[in-house]
């Protein structure tokens, strides 16, 4: 701006631009639900939609996780890089940029596809609409993009750079073309990608719709003001909590190939309003694909500061700012090309795990148990007998949530930094060729404590005439979800095969491809949770209500004997 | 030919509307409402009203009744003891839900927790498969042990639930009648009957509180029913229902969970009334009451049914009338955020201590206080009833006029622009959303608090007429008045919108056509009251969600079979158009549910009820200082409405008081009485 006094936006405009804005990602994430055509995105909702300003900082979004915000965030930034004060043809009205890879697009991972869109103002940068989601393929060396067993990047799918998919309203149709052929089941894609196109253009309409009430001026400063009391909010927030440094580590089970027992190790220091995070000590990155980009280490984190601080601020780049963090370059959490990274969900849960187990000394009213620290992953594919067509059929499993300091953890959910439905047993075998005998908790696998972990999730499938490859990733499934506070560890989680005649065989935790016949099921259980104070603190009508409800065993009961 | 009356029962009060089906003589009634025992006040009331307008009882015709029995048992946890039955290996599902947690960040919140507990959820062998096959039998041995477990327990009620039972349901029938035989005082709900439709965890949910909710009902149904018995021994009594219509008492007994959401539709139904008679066929609703404003959207006299609502916690997908709720209404309270917005709501003062201007106890500053501040609420409500105090409202604003740093009257000002955001917000939600254009809608507010904050709405949303109903705080009762008996029929059948399928298409409507016919017979109704309506939900194939697409209405049973599937096919493109903005002309298209509603004419008199016009000629009784915008306060009339004569215009400003609402007339508005006693305001741009 050249006026020298920057319009001011008192807290009532403020309050009703701030809605208006929440209303617009409300609306492009409903769209894009709606309209896109990959189970994953219509019945699970893994999807967010974002406004940024010129400066590409988040200023509001509907997201189902964090991750995303690090990757619309960063792939933003890649944008202003790129095509920024005129570079490669610059930033006009009616663009539109394309992008996922983590390495150049900043991205997190390849499945996560990002669309960004300038909005303009009288010839002015004022913000842009942005979304992300993820597709059920994306090419690669395997059905769903996201396995185990891959090395690099390359194995990992289409490698999209920062790139105009539209240029001034014009799809470049080379581009799409591109896109549809590097994936499987591209008619499917090709919905998601329009469905994601339709949200854009709808994000952009909004905020112009604003802009022509308000004013681009006060647009502006209200991006400006919000910015700047969330980050007043944050580290007030932060200012509650008493200084001094504590440490945290925990492992990871392994990275799919040769590397097991990883380190993730943290030191956080609070001193007043600001707060520091020092990754240093943690495993270098890895073969395998549990490697994660910088930016979604830093949401993680961000994630797990926000919770146990303040629920309900306003996530936007006054709560990115108000964090500092560092992990070494090259390592786990600050992973360089050419890492393979699919899987980083789980890495990106235990990041939350030690970050609170570093801070529960410090608020031990917040702090939770560690809940089931994956995102426990099947991917079935083959030919349908009917059809003799192919398909994929990708599910994120919930578990356990950890145990609070005034209440149980809860059974059978997704925690912390996703939170992405289940498909329908209906829908599920409608769809596919598959028959689910099962779908319930895992018994006695939340830890005992004076309030107890939650039960993790156990789904049984099996093939319905005809063979299908299965591969999962799984976390938690040799290193037990910790208690705290003396609550015991909660239970790991395991992938099986079950013969109709025969016994289970244990699969490894990142199984890949493995052939299975209709008359074998496929076991799925993923961890429990633990357990919050000691056992013998649980009230004798908690420990009546386990053994009513049948959860758990009396041999995991008698643990709870002295307290009675 | 005798009278007709509507009851609806609320939180707070208990209105009736009497109407003569002859004469069309009209009267209204309000007592307060009687939450222990709700029968109270509605015997209370009739007697009540019998005595002060000379009613004979017994020539009572009709009684249509809106309760929120079932809506507050739901709320407050107060429903039956529960067992479910259902399959071998999915006792948990219920539990599980969609695995998801209510709020990203906040770990110490939980999904509500299910209506029956594991101990109660009892499993059966046998299976069903997506094609409607049996895969393996029901295991009737399981069942007996269930039904023991259900007799030690000393169960009430049973909640049937079976994977893919929307398909077949004879394992679900089976267990019924196991049950029923060997336990005859458990009342049963089955989900191939509740909701025979797609989505397992849905439908089980539906089922569970449909279970839950019955013991509740029945023991009110008796209560009530005895009573009406006695006092209007003539009548037919009917419930009102979430979609709009009503159900017979018996229906009403099998399934209450129809009436969980029904509160907001009777008040949707007489808008639809009065879209109908004013000729306005394109309506949005404004109903604010207290804690909270509905929202519906009216399009070419008719209000669009949801299938996905939620009701205390829980997921519904039963057919209701398309209504919307935010926590905006007079009580809601403003206050500031921790990163110091200030925000409206959800937060209300209620009814008690009520805002501060009720003199009540209450020290928080609302939207109310706001109005009186601003002189345009009255500060006498209730023909005198009661008394506001501005000065109170006043106290309550300075803290927060102060830390602004701006006069009460622009902080007050301030509170109402947030509260109109809000419903501007919603509102947009429920049309631009859903690919309707608010310009092309007349908005109706009504309830207390309706009419109040209905002008800069409008003009937000760039609407330039409002219709304002002669009894804007009771429109429910009048709705429940003008109500037809409805009921839903749906069948889950996937099928591929090619030409080939249009002997399914044609076999299917005819089936449920049949069932509608049945029913029909069995309420009793006449064949000149009776009506059909087709719709089949349909989508892309590969999409998941479903639009519902209208493609026949008729008087009779007698259609004419669809002869080709691009009628069909059109249709949905239409409304994907109207809905996304786009459609696949490519793509294939298939259908997944059927639906035939079918409805009952209750009210065969079209003509309006008389509006009654008291002296008072139409001329100002005071006059008061309103600020209306710009920061300045002007000297305005202050008119009663019901001296107002028909065909008499004003124009703003002015402040127009009835009994149960307040209307400020913005300064350029202007407003007329239509014939039937509607005030119709044209809003200056």
């Amino acid at each position: 701006m050249t006026d020298m006094t920057p319009a001011t936006v008192d807290p009532i405009k403020l309050e009703i631009l701030s809605s208006a804005y929440k209303s617009v990602t409300e609306e492009c994430f409903i769209s894009l639900m709606k309209s896109a055509y990959s189970t994953n995105i219509k019945e699970r909702k893994d999807h967010s939609t974002a406004i940024m300003d010129a400066d590409g900082r988040l200023v509001m979004q509907t997201m189902v996780s964090p991750i995303h915000i690090a990757s619309m965030t960063a792939s933003l930034a890649a944008v202003l890089e790129k095509f920024g004060d005129g570079r490669n043809g610059g930033i006009k009205p009616g663009d539109m940029f394309v992008g996922n890879d983590p390495h150049v697009a900043g991205g997190t991972h390849l499945p996560d596809v990002n669309l960004t869109s300038p909005i303009f103002s009288g010839g002015k940068l004022i913000a842009f609409a942005v979304n992300i989601a993820h597709h059920a393929d994306i090419g690669g060396m395997a059905p769903g993009s996201m396995i185990g067993g891959m090395t690099e990047i390359y194995q990992e799918g289409l490698r999209i750079p920062c790139v105009k998919l539209f240029r001034e309203g014009e799809l470049q149709q080379d581009i799409m073309d591109l896109l549809l052929l590097n994936a499987r089941l591209p008619a499917e894609r090709r919905g998601d990608y329009f469905a994601q196109i339709a949200a854009c253009r709808l994000g952009v309409r909004r905020v112009e719709e604003i802009i022509g009430v308000h004013g681009a001026d006060t647009v502006v400063a209200s991006f400006d003001e919000l910015i700047r009391r969330t980050h007043a909010r944050m580290r007030d927030s932060i200012a509650t909590v008493k200084d001094g440094t504590t440490t945290f580590e925990d492992v990871m089970d392994d990275d799919g190939r040769d590397a097991r027992d990883i380190p993730i190790k943290v030191s956080v220091t609070i001193d007043g309003p600001s707060i520091a995070f020092d990754f240093t000590g943690t495993a270098p990155q890895v073969e395998g694909n549990v490697n994660v980009t910088m930016n979604a280490t830093v949401a993680s984190v961000c994630y797990a500061v926000q919770a146990l601080l303040d629920p309900y601020m306003t996530n936007n780049q006054g709560v990115l700012d108000a964090i500092d963090i560092h992990a070494p370059e090259g390592s786990l959490l600050n992973a360089v090309f050419p890492a393979a990274v699919a899987s980083r969900a789980h890495t990106c849960q235990r990041i939350v795990d030690v970050v609170i187990g570093a801070l529960a000394p410090l608020m031990p009213e917040r702090a939770v148990a560690a809940g089931n620290g994956a995102n426990t992953m099947a991917v079935f594919s083959g030919n349908d007998p009917r059809t003799g067509e192919g398909y994929v059929y990708l599910e994120t499993i919930g578990g356990g949530m950890g145990a609070r300091s005034d209440k149980d953890g809860k059974d059978c959910v997704q925690v912390h930094i996703t939170n992405t439905s289940n498909l329908p047993v209906e829908a599920i075998e409608m769809e596919y060729p598959l028959l689910i005998e099962e779908y319930g908790l895992v018994p006695d696998s939340g830890g005992a404590g004076a309030f107890r972990g939650g039960c993790g999730i156990r789904r049984v499938v099996r093939p319905v005439d005809h063979e299908f490859t299965f591969s999962g990733v799984g976390e938690r499934f040799r290193h037990k979800p910790w208690g705290i506070f003396g609550g015991h560890d909660g239970k790991t989680g395991r992938f099986a095969l079950a013969p109709q005649d025969g016994a289970e065989t244990v699969l490894p935790g990142k199984p890949s491809n493995v052939r299975v016949k209709p008359d074998t099921a496929v076991i799925l259980e993923s961890p429990g949770a633990g357990g919050y104070g000691a056992p013998e603190n649980r009230s004798p009508e908690n420990v009546q209500a386990d053994r009513r409800s049948e959860k758990f065993s009396e041999d995991y009961l008698s643990v709870y004997e002295s307290s009675a | 030919m005798g009278w007709i009356i509507g009851v609806d029962v609320g939180g707070t009060f208990t209105d009736f509307q009497a109407i003569h089906s002859e004469t069309r003589e009209m009267h209204l009634g309000k007592r307060p409402s009687t939450p222990e025992d709700p029968s109270r006040a509605i015997l209370d009331g009739l007697q009540e009203i019998a005595a002060e307008f000379d009613i004979d009882l017994a020539e009572v015709d009709r009684l249509s009744h809106g309760t929120t029995v079932a809506t507050n048992a739901l709320i407050q946890r107060r429903g039956g003891e529960v067992a479910l039955i259902t399959n071998a290996g999915f006792r948990d599902l219920l539990e599980i839900g969609r695995q998801t947690r209510p709020h990203m960040y906040d770990t110490h919140l939980d999904a509500e927790a299910p209506l029956v507990g594991r101990e109660r959820r009892l499993t059966v062998g046998g299976r069903i498969l997506a094609d409607g096959s049996e895969f393996a039998p029901l295991d009737m041995d399981a069942v007996d042990a269930a039904i023991e477990k259900m007799r030690e327990a000393g169960v009430e009620a049973c909640a049937v639930c079976l994977i893919f039972s929307f398909l077949n349901g004879d394992h679900e029938s089976q267990i019924r009648d196991r049950v029923q035989a060997a336990l005859p005082d458990v009342s049963l709900s089955l989900s191939s009957e509740v909701q025979p439709e797609f989505r397992e965890f849905e439908r089980f949910t539906a089922t569970t509180i449909n279970a839950y909710l019955r013991p509740v009902m029945d023991a009110y149904i008796d209560q009530l029913g005895a009573g009406l018995a006695d006092l209007i021994p003539n009548a037919r009594i009917s419930i009102n229902q979430s979609n709009g219509g009503l159900m017979s008492l018996g229906m009403a007994r099998s399934f209450p969970i129809r009436t969980a959401l029904s509160g907001p539709a009777a008040g949707v139904v007489a808008a639809v009334d009065t879209s109908k008679l004013t000729k306005r066929a394109n309506v949005i609703t404004l109903d604010v009451g207290g804690t909270s404003a509905d929202l519906a959207l009216i399009r070419d006299t008719a209000a669009k049914l949801t299938y996905e609502s939620d009701v205390a916690g829980f997921p519904i997908r039963l057919p209701m009338v398309d209504v919307s709720t935010i926590g905006a209404g007079g009580g809601s309270i403003a206050w500031f955020d921790r990163d110091g917005l200030l925000k409206v709501g959800p937060q209300s003062a209620g009814a008690v201590p009520g805002p501060a201007c009720y003199a009540r106890g209450g020290t928080e500053p609302t939207v109310s206080d706001a109005n009186l501040i601003l002189g345009r609420l009255s500060p006498t409500l209730i023909e005198g009833g009661m008394t506001l105090d501005v000065d109170l409202a006043r106290r309550a604003f300075e803290p927060l006029a102060e830390r602004l740093g701006i006069p009460i009257e622009e902080a007050a000002q301030g509170v109402i622009d947030i509260v109109v955001a809000n419903m501007v917000r919603a509102i947009r939600t429920i049309s631009v959303e859903r690919g309707h254009d608010p310009r092309d809608f007349v908005l109706m507010p009504f309830g207390g608090a309706g009419p109040l904050h209905a002008r800069p709405v409008a003009l937000e949303l760039g609407i330039t007429e409002m219709i304002v109903p002669g009894a804007p705080g009771i429109l429910c009762a009048e709705g429940l008045l003008v109500s037809d008996l409805k009921e839903s029929f749906v069948q889950s059948h996937r099928t591929d919108l090619a030409d080939g399928a249009l002997e399914r298409i044609n076999a299917t409507a005819a089936d449920l056509m049949k069932q509608a016919e049945d029913w029909f017979g069995t309420e009793g109704i006449s064949e000149a009251d009776r009506s059909y309506e087709l719709s089949l939900d349909m989508r892309f194939v590969g999409q998941n969600f479903e639009l519902n697409v209208p493609v026949w209405s008729g008087p009779t049973p007698e259609r004419t079979a669809f002869t080709d599937v691009d009628t069909l096919r059109q249709a949905f493109f239409d409304e994907h158009d109207t809905v996304y903005g786009f459609h696949n002309a490519e793509a294939p298209v298939e259908i997944v549910n059927y639906r035939i509603s079918a409805n009952g004419r209750q009210s065969r008199n079209e003509a309006a009820a008389k509006p009654q016009i008291e002296a008072g000629g139409g001329e100002p009784s005071s006059t008061r200082q309103v600020w209306f915008e710009g920061g300045e306060s002007v000297e305005t009339p202050v008119y009663t409405r019901k001296t107002l004569d028909i065909g008499q215009t004003l124009t703003g400003p002015a402040i127009i008081e009835q009994l149960d609402a307040t209307v400020p007339l913005h300064p350029g508005d202007r407003a007329t009485v239509d014939p039937l006693g509607n005030l119709l305001i044209e809003v200056k741009k």
